[in-house]
């Protein structure tokens, strides 16, 4: 109970500054540690498969993803400034202040039974492996065949580069790409 | 209430073995005798467990700056550090009190918060991934059931931390170098993680000391059972060994850091400690990966030949660590710096497939040899390794990779 | 309070900070910043019911973490590639000035 206590907090603040730094990098790099810190809740509690996937995949690929978009598109912080008007914030507020109302009151309503204190319940290495081949095989071929269709997407978008292409020889007068 | 896995009154016997383990026993049977609550003598042995890694580590980093520069220097004929001591030997004692005594410049333009962090975030992983590594056969610092993913997991902890090195330093250098970095360390992780698949699924477990203990034993008589002295194995060692080149950021895939390139990358804004802080991630990353390698296909902490188990275990493995090390002192003596164009070809397009190749090649040798056909496994193992290696090979050079360049000079 | 009630206001909290990302910023890019902070609270959910709820040997609360994680890696690597495309075409991430549908 007193890792989450800690950890609640900390991922609160971080995920806000995530929300509300104008600076996008700062913004990305909040996600970053927002994504580490919940990944460490995972740890946290006992899903020790899921914690590590979460720090590979989120902090190690999505959030590096960000950053570097950050980097090609280089945003200036004007735009971030112009976000903080009175009138879009108000507009923001009134749409989430009730989804939030909602989810607490639920929360409150549905009144969750009181756990028994149980240790993690076991989730080892060779239980994850039985379930994703045998039970949920199908869904892990479509995630594979859905992410091979999301390489070869995102090849072809980049593809519509401008600069060299690899079929030409360099002429001295044109520049390389970073 | 947990139960903490403390040691006993009594002190464990000293053999030759147990040796690196000392310092830990010593620190919990004097806790344990002194009286303190087991809480602290549990504490107590995770620090002094964390304290022989890292002083080990730290020890092998500074005799290794001083052994590659000597060994670059004796491959390009010259001589290399020898005024600081016999041999040089107090060369790396130079260099840390250099490194010290610098002035810590942190540009105007840079986010001093950032700057601070970036170095300290670069150190931290690499010290995290020697902590999985099973050194000895009884020694492992951290045994943990996942300890490949965590290996993994910690690995890319180090590109966010390039990445905030490169930004905060607020220059174009930096900015290049990092997007370069960090592009070469994410291209090349997914051969890494393929190649090191084959051995998981040939093993069945992520557990590092699973992973060893199976390559146990000998064929034969006399070849050892390691990983590496299969098809499958020799072909996923190949692409983890270049892929690690890569992702230590070592030539020749030293783009990031190449002086002649970018001046020194991410690490241009940087001066005295912080400096020497990413020196230190960087080769502590070179110890990690090479040591994950070794543990993957070179049977770890396994001796050689049969009868050389009167040696300790820890010290065949830091015999073949240092062999390892050497391997890329050498090479990096040896090629030319790779283009960035190169690079990223190389991995998606030739890497990436031929690592791909290797993992149906480990399911099927395990599934012949299991059901005892174990001449069999290596006839149909074989051409399907090497039949798409060579047509992989051809069909990149001629087709795949950039071509070479005419260049036209004013006359 | 339980375990469970504070992990669910966790994610209750985390999720409206999310969409309020997603209703207030301008850049494409900071709006799959939100995108991502609520797909993770909903991930958080998934595991303290898995943790604190009944007792499931289904493992179906990681699982479908798993899925969920790798699917949205896949969106915020198609999203980044939209977004980069457009930025190609009109040098801008900001979304309130892409409002017109002939380019």
């Amino acid at each position: 109970m007193l890792p989450l206590l800690i950890l609640s907090p900390l991922i609160l603040l971080a995920a806000l500054g995530a929300v509300w730094k104008a600076r996008p990098v700062h913004a990305a790099l909040l996600l970053a540690l927002t994504l580490a810190l919940i990944a460490l809740l995972y740890l946290a509690i006992g899903a020790y498969f899921i914690g590590l996937v979460q720090f590979m995949v989120y902090v190690g690929a999505v959030a590096i993803l960000i950053v570097f978009s950050l980097l090609i598109t280089r945003p200036g912080d004007e735009a971030e400034e112009i976000s903080r008007r009175p009138s879009s914030l108000l507009t923001g507020l009134i749409c989430t202040v009730p989804v939030l109302a909602v989810l607490f009151i639920s929360l409150i309503r549905a009144n969750p039974p009181e756990p028994a204190a149980s240790d993690a319940p076991s989730a080892t290495l060779q239980q994850f492996g039985e379930k994703l081949f045998t039970t949920h095989a199908p869904v892990v071929i479509t995630v594979g065949v859905l992410l091979t269709a999301v390489l070869i997407g995102a090849a072809l978008f980049a593809r519509g580069v401008q600069g060299i292409s690899s079929s030409e020889p360099f002429e001295s007068g044109k520049s390389l790409p970073p | 209430m947990i139960s903490l896995p403390v040691q006993t009154a009594s002190f464990p016997p000293v053999t030759l073995e147990n040796l690196p383990l000392l310092p830990k026993n010593l620190v919990e049977f004097l806790l344990g005798w002194v009286g303190a609550p087991e809480w602290l003598v549990y504490a107590g042995g995770i620090v002094a467990t964390a304290g022989t890694v890292v002083g080990v580590f730290l020890s092998a980093f500074a005799l290794l700056s001083l052994v590659e520069r000597k060994t670059l220097a004796r491959i390009q004929n010259r001589l290399g550090p020898n005024r600081a001591g016999w041999f040089g030997i107090f060369q790396p004692v130079a260099d840390g009190i250099k490194m010290l005594t610098k002035e810590d410049i942190v540009p105007a333009k840079a986010e001093w918060l950032l700057h601070l962090a970036a170095p300290v975030l670069i150190v931290v992983p690499p010290i995290l991934a020697l902590g999985v590594i099973p050194y000895g056969c009884e020694w492992t610092p951290v045994p943990l059931e996942l300890g490949l993913l965590f290996f993994f997991a910690t690995g890319t902890l180090t590109e966010i931390a390039v990445f905030m090195a490169g930004w905060a330093s607020g220059s174009k250098f930096p900015m290049l170098g990092a997007m370069r970095a960090i592009s070469q360390m994410v291209s090349y992780e997914l051969p890494l993680v393929i190649s090191a698949l084959g051995v998981i699924m040939v093993t069945g477990s992520l557990s590092l000391p699973d992973i060893v203990g199976k390559q146990g034993g000998y064929h034969l008589g006399f070849i050892p059972a390691w990983n590496l002295f299969t098809p499958w194995g020799l072909s996923a060692g190949i692409i983890f060994y270049i892929a690690s080149i890569a992702e230590a950021n070592r030539c020749p895939f030293d783009l990031p850091e190449g002086e002649s390139e970018i001046v020194a990358g991410h690490m241009t804004e940087y001066s005295g400690f912080k400096y020497a802080l990413f020196f230190m991630g960087e080769y502590l990353g070179l110890f990690a990966i090479a040591g994950l390698g070794i543990t993957l296909f070179l049977g770890g902490w396994q001796a050689p030949l049969p009868g050389l188990g009167f040696v300790p275990s820890w010290i065949w493995f830091f015999a073949k660590l240092a062999v390892v090390i050497m391997s890329y002192l050498w090479i990096r003596g040896t090629f030319p710096r790779v283009r960035i164009d190169q690079l990223m070809r190389f991995a998606w397009l030739c890497m990436i497939p031929m690592a791909l190749v290797t993992i149906p090649a480990a399911g099927i040798w395990t599934l012949l040899r299991a059901n005892g056909h174990g001449l069999f496994a290596w006839l149909v193992t074989v051409p399907l390794l090497v039949f798409p290696w060579i047509v992989l090979t051809i069909v990149y050079n001629r087709c795949l990779a950039p071509a070479t360049r005419k260049y036209t000079f004013a006359e | 309070m339980t375990p469970l009630a504070t992990l669910l206001t966790l994610s209750s909290v985390l999720f409206s900070l999310g969409l309020l990302a997603v209703l207030t910023r301008r850049n494409a890019i900071l709006i799959l910043v939100g995108i991502e902070l609520m797909l993770n609270a909903a991930n958080i959910n998934f595991i303290a019911f898995w943790r604190y709820g009944p007792p499931d040997p289904d493992l179906t609360g990681p699982m479908f973490v798993l899925f969920s994680i790798a699917i949205a890696a896949a969106e915020a690597a198609v999203g980044l590639a939209i977004i980069l495309m457009v930025f190609r075409h009109t040098r801008s991430t900001d979304l309130n000035r892409l409002d017109s549908l002939h380019g």
